[in-house]
């Protein structure tokens, strides 16, 4: 039986598909207005990359934002429970990860065997998230390649306001309509404290603890994550699936009631 | 201090400017503590400084970064609620900045600052703590509680250094801190003028350094600073000239920044400025020395915590009248729950003595630009109409 | 003053018939829980009626001794307690809290009073005789009283309870008290009843005996008592301290949950989750997260800071010391004067003598002195092994968070607490 974990995010939708704990494959699609049609693209998906038919015997797990909708799920789990047990499969030990997705960003604190201690989110609005930086890298019309390149070149943060998005963007075109303008480092600098500072809030609401790790869209964002490390002042770890850690701990999680039904 | 007050500064004002800037690094503390001196920090103006110091401890106010900054650790344990000078406070704790202190002394003065002390008590750990209870009346049957209170504090200092302070030490302290009050108020005298010799900015950073030094010090640098006023032709005036109530503030640049715009701060109603100084404590000997602070300390220029409310208000608008005031600038810190409370009533009470008044909520440490500036500017040209008729 | 704003008390009326008649007719329902909304409404309608009776109204805020109130046979309105009633009956606060900004009042003022200086500037609630505050429990509740006398243009009164627990401040308090009953009976014309105040720390002392005993039946697992009714704990302190109503409330409510006990029956079906409960849930989603709790079979067991009384009773031979006494008693007092070790030690053992598997903490945005303690609490709970959710929320603003963010909250938390 093969173990099946999908996050229905508000953006994507992840599949992995795992039997045992061997990681057989994984997807990323666009989410769909459906949540069951989104699941089963994604899974669909992941099996084509698997070589597996879609008819296998399996067990779902789903969970993310479209999580509860999915009416073929077997069971659908908080987001929380399945970073946690992600992360922690991918490294062991890890205690705290970050995760930051599109449109909200969460702080799950785990013990030893990767179970949830306690967590900090923010969802109330783009501040902090992925959908913030891409605001930001479209605005300025760079790649978050470039982003990064360009901020190693940094002298200074430029100041940007660290708590509403709005705002940010048109702190940001003043900047680059000053005269003389801010630099462009600088700028992306700034921006990126702004969300470094969002996210260390949140590491001290639960309690600073290390080792740490980072998942979502953004981890793949080289100088954000370097400007984050730096700010934190300890290294994190950067899986190299970063964007499907969630459906991955689903995926644990499934495999972990196959297991327990096994043994009946 | 914009670049023009700093052009035409007194010279001695350089000294109360540095100590501002190097807080709580500054030479004076350093040099107390290397002769092997203790150093209490105090927060709120109901602490009875001058036990503290007849008992030979420097008291130094704990009054957190003047400038806005990051507090994400005390946003964790305060809770982004609270107002961000109680948030600044524990930051520098936290960070280490305080770790030369060897006690703490608190009043049960507002819900920040109590926090800040329980808080303080249990996460930073200074050898001596101790917090004292402030009735919020001004009766006799309050006074009473805290004379007692008071009194209990000196026992627990006697205890905790295993000394004794006598009538004769609390007298000289007293002694000294009134001529500080007494130099304070012949500096607060200059700005009722038509055209000060100083601005609101400089006296800032007279105040603030006030609390951060050695009296005995403080007082000799501020008597040659009011000898060079005294000579100085440089004069200030403005568009109009306001009066800076509400929350503690201690950014000079606050004030600069309204100056630069030409409105002349000539007085101002602060924790750390006349709720601070204000009052003298009365020494003649009529009542001992420690009821003459107690009797000092509770009825001294009140803070919002106070009741009736109505005390403070008539000594602003007082203030407002004695310093020909065009105008009021209240500004509170956000979640600075007592002030806020009190703003719509004191709105009204200068409205009455026909006193405007413009209403900003910042955080603690604002340098007064952006939307501040903003703000300021439309006001001083309502009061310049309205002058013009 | 704006606009006329509609009678909320009648609001308030209408809504507890309407629950007093469901609640009758459900066989499910328990006899104190009928016994609880009838309280609420002798309470509010005596309120509504003052007036027109030529009765004495004395607000007055919260964790405020009205038993000085009762005692002479004025009228109290407790004004937090009639906001959240606002709140939980009618869901809608926006207009009270519009209201109350209009005032002046800045919008870090915490909700429940922004609401009441609303209600009383645009006619929502009746305009009392006399405005009675104290500094129980925050600067919010202190500084509240001299805008609403501003407003409603009547007498008021100030009452300075002291910060620490001693005898002198105790005494210092007591003639805060002796005061106010002098300010009283000139401004109603009514003379204190020394007997009555006896009696009434008489019965307070059985209230909170009762309520002890209750809390012990607690202990109990499966716990007896519904996951939200400790709110009736509370309520009947406020509205009815010393008053002979509440002992026949917690009478019927300790043989209710002794039989429960016996029974061996829960308070939910499938009980798989003991909660300490920190601060209160927001009003207007009373309704939801009771039928939350018993979804996930969730129940909490016992409120340090809101039902676990102090040690000790009241001298009834010495009513206004009494009075005093018990403002150092009532489970909030942990919360003024300063939080040291022993508030957290109580914290810790309610955690091993409730059997609590996770805390609730539920942050207030406008209550600055509480959320002060979040980190506090969680680290201390922490010590014996209990994590904590923290609910950003808002007890009467409907405004700052919704049920999915409730539930999504709850669920990962109690899969949290599932997966240990």
């Amino acid at each position: 039986m093969l173990a099946v974990g999908v996050d229905i995010g508000n953006l994507t939708t992840k599949a992995v598909v795992m039997n045992g704990s061997k990681l057989l494959a994984s997807s990323v699609i666009q989410t769909l207005d459906e949540a069951d049609a989104s699941a089963l693209s994604a899974m669909n998906k992941a099996f084509e990359f698997a070589g597996e038919e879609p008819a296998v015997k399996k067990l779902v797990v789903t969970t993310g934002a479209g999580g509860k909708e999915v009416s073929f799920a077997d069971r659908s789990k908080a987001i929380t429970t399945c970073l946690a047990r992600g992360i922690s499969w991918c490294k062991p030990g890890i205690r705290l990860v970050i995760d930051i997705g599109a449109e909200s960003s969460t702080v799950v604190k785990m013990n030893g065997r990767g179970r949830v201690v306690d967590w900090a989110n923010h969802d109330k609005c783009a501040s902090g998230t992925g959908l913030f930086l891409q605001q930001m890298a479209r605005l300025m019309k760079l790649s978050f390649e470039e982003m990064s390149e360009l901020s190693r070149e940094a002298s200074q943060g430029a100041e940007i306001s660290g708590t509403c998005a709005v705002f940010a963007e048109s702190e940001v075109i003043s900047h680059v309509h000053r005269v003389p303008p801010t630099p462009m480092p600088d700028i992306i600098l700034g921006i990126y404290l702004s969300v470094s500072t969002r996210i260390k809030s949140m590491c001290k609401r639960v309690g600073m603890e290390n080792p740490l790790a980072i998942s979502g869209g953004v981890a793949l964002h080289e100088g954000f994550v370097q400007n984050l490390e730096k700010e934190i002042g300890e290294p994190i770890y950067v899986p190299e699936n970063p964007v499907c850690i969630a459906a991955i701990g689903a995926a644990i999680l499934a495999g972990e009631e196959i297991n327990k039904d096994a043994l009946k | 201090m914009n670049n023009l007050q700093q052009q035409n500064a007194p010279s001695s004002l350089e000294v109360f400017h540095v100590v501002n800037q190097t807080f709580p690094e500054t030479a004076e503390i350093r040099e107390w503590r290397n002769k092997g001196n203790k150093v209490y920090g105090w927060l709120c103006t109901y602490v009875p400084e001058e036990i503290i110091h007849a008992a030979g401890i420097l008291p130094i106010r704990i009054t957190g970064y003047d400038r806005e900054t990051e507090l994400v650790d005390s946003d964790a344990y305060l809770y982004t609620n609270n107002c961000s000078f109680s948030r600044s406070c524990l930051q520098m704790g936290l960070a280490g900045e305080y770790k030369f202190l060897d006690g703490v002394v608190g009043g049960s003065t507002c819900d920040g600052a109590r926090r800040l002390f329980d808080l303080w008590r249990q996460y930073i750990g200074t050898p001596f703590y101790h917090v004292l209870t402030v009735p919020r009346k001004y009766t006799d049957s309050a006074l009473r509680l805290y004379l007692a209170e008071v009194e209990q504090f000196k026992a627990h200092l006697e205890e905790h250094l295993g000394v004794s302070i006598t009538d004769e030490a609390l007298t000289a302290s007293i002694e000294l801190y009134n001529q500080t009050r007494s130099l304070l108020k012949e500096l607060y005298n200059l700005r009722k003028l038509p055209q000060p010799s100083i601005t609101g900015a400089q006296v800032m950073e007279v105040t603030d350094a006030c609390f951060r030094m050695p009296k005995e010090r403080f007082n000799v640098h501020l008597s040659a600073l009011l000898e060079e006023l005294k000579e100085s032709t440089v004069t200030y005036s403005g568009r109009a000239r306001l009066m800076l109530s509400g929350s503690v503030l201690a950014n000079p640049d606050f004030i600069g920044a309204i100056e630069e715009q030409g409105g002349l701060v000539v007085a101002d109603e602060l924790c750390t400025s006349t709720r601070y100084w204000g009052d003298m404590v009365d020494n003649s000997g009529k009542e001992p020395p420690l009821a003459a602070l107690a009797r000092r300390y509770l009825n001294n220029y009140p803070c919002a915590r106070m009741f009736p409310s109505e005390e403070r208000f008539s000594r602003i608008v007082q203030t407002a009248k004695d310093h020909h005031v065009d105008g009021v600038i209240s500004e509170i810190i956000r979640y600075c729950v007592p002030y806020a409370h009190d703003l719509p009533l004191l709105t009204d009470r200068l409205k009455e003595a026909d006193i405007p008044v413009l209403s900003i909520d910042l955080e603690y440490g604002s340098s007064g630009s952006g939307q501040i500036a903003t703000r300021v500017q439309a006001f001083l040209e309502m009061i310049e109409a309205k002058k013009n008729g | 003053m704006v606009e006329k704003g509609s009678n909320k008390i009648q609001s308030i009326i209408r809504a507890c018939r309407i629950i007093l008649r469901m609640v009758e007719v459900d066989p499910n329902a328990r006899e104190s829980q009928k016994k609880y909304y009838r309280m609420l409404l002798q309470y509010f309608t005596r309120l509504r009626d003052a007036q027109e009776n030529g009765q004495f109204i004395a607000a007055h805020t919260v964790f405020f001794p009205s038993e000085i109130i009762l005692a002479m046979d004025l009228v109290p309105m407790h004004t937090e307690t009639t906001t959240w009633m606002i709140s939980l009956f009618t869901g809608e606060c926006s207009d009270i809290l519009a209201a109350g900004v209009r005032e002046g009042m800045a919008t870090e003022i915490c909700a429940p009073h922004r609401g009441m200086t609303g209600a009383f500037a645009n006619g929502s609630i009746p305009k009392p005789d006399v405005m009675l505050w104290s500094n129980m429990v925050c600067d919010n509740t202190a500084k509240s009283g001299e805008l609403v006398m501003d407003i409603c243009d009547c007498p008021g009164y100030f009452l300075d309870r002291p910060f620490k627990n001693s005898d002198l401040e105790k005494a210092y308090f007591a003639d805060e008290v002796r005061d106010m009953i002098a300010f009283l009976e000139t401004q109603s014309g009514k003379k204190m009843d020394y007997n009555r105040l006896s009696e009434i720390a008489e019965t307070t002392n059985r209230q909170i005996n009762l309520t002890r005993e209750i809390n012990e039946l607690r202990k109990n697992v499966p716990s007896p008592f519904s996951p939200l009714g400790f709110l009736e704990l509370l309520t009947i302190d406020y509205l009815f301290p010393g008053q002979p109503e509440s002992v026949d409330y917690l009478e019927t409510l300790k043989k209710e949950l002794t039989q429960a006990v016996a029974e061996k029956k829960g308070a939910v079906p499938n009980e798989r989750f003991r909660l300490m409960t920190l601060f209160i849930p927001p009003m207007y989603l009373m309704a939801f997260l009771d039928r939350l709790s018993r979804e996930s079979g969730a129940v909490s067991v016992i409120e340090p800071f809101f039902t676990f009384w102090g040690e000790g009773n009241l001298d009834p031979s010495k009513p206004v010391e009494a009075v005093a006494e018990k403002s150092y008693m009532i489970p909030e007092a942990r919360m003024y004067g300063p939080l040291g070790n022993t508030a957290l030690e109580t914290m810790k053992q309610c955690v091993l003598d409730w059997k609590v598997d996770g805390a609730v903490f539920y942050a207030d945005v406008g209550c600055r002195h509480s959320c002060a303690t979040i980190k506090l609490f969680k680290d201390t709970l922490a010590d014996v092994d209990v994590p904590m959710l923290t609910i950003d929320c808002d007890v009467v603003d409907q405004t700052v968070t919704t049920e999915e963010e409730v539930t999504e909250k709850m669920e990962r938390f109690f899969e949290l607490l599932e997966d240990r």
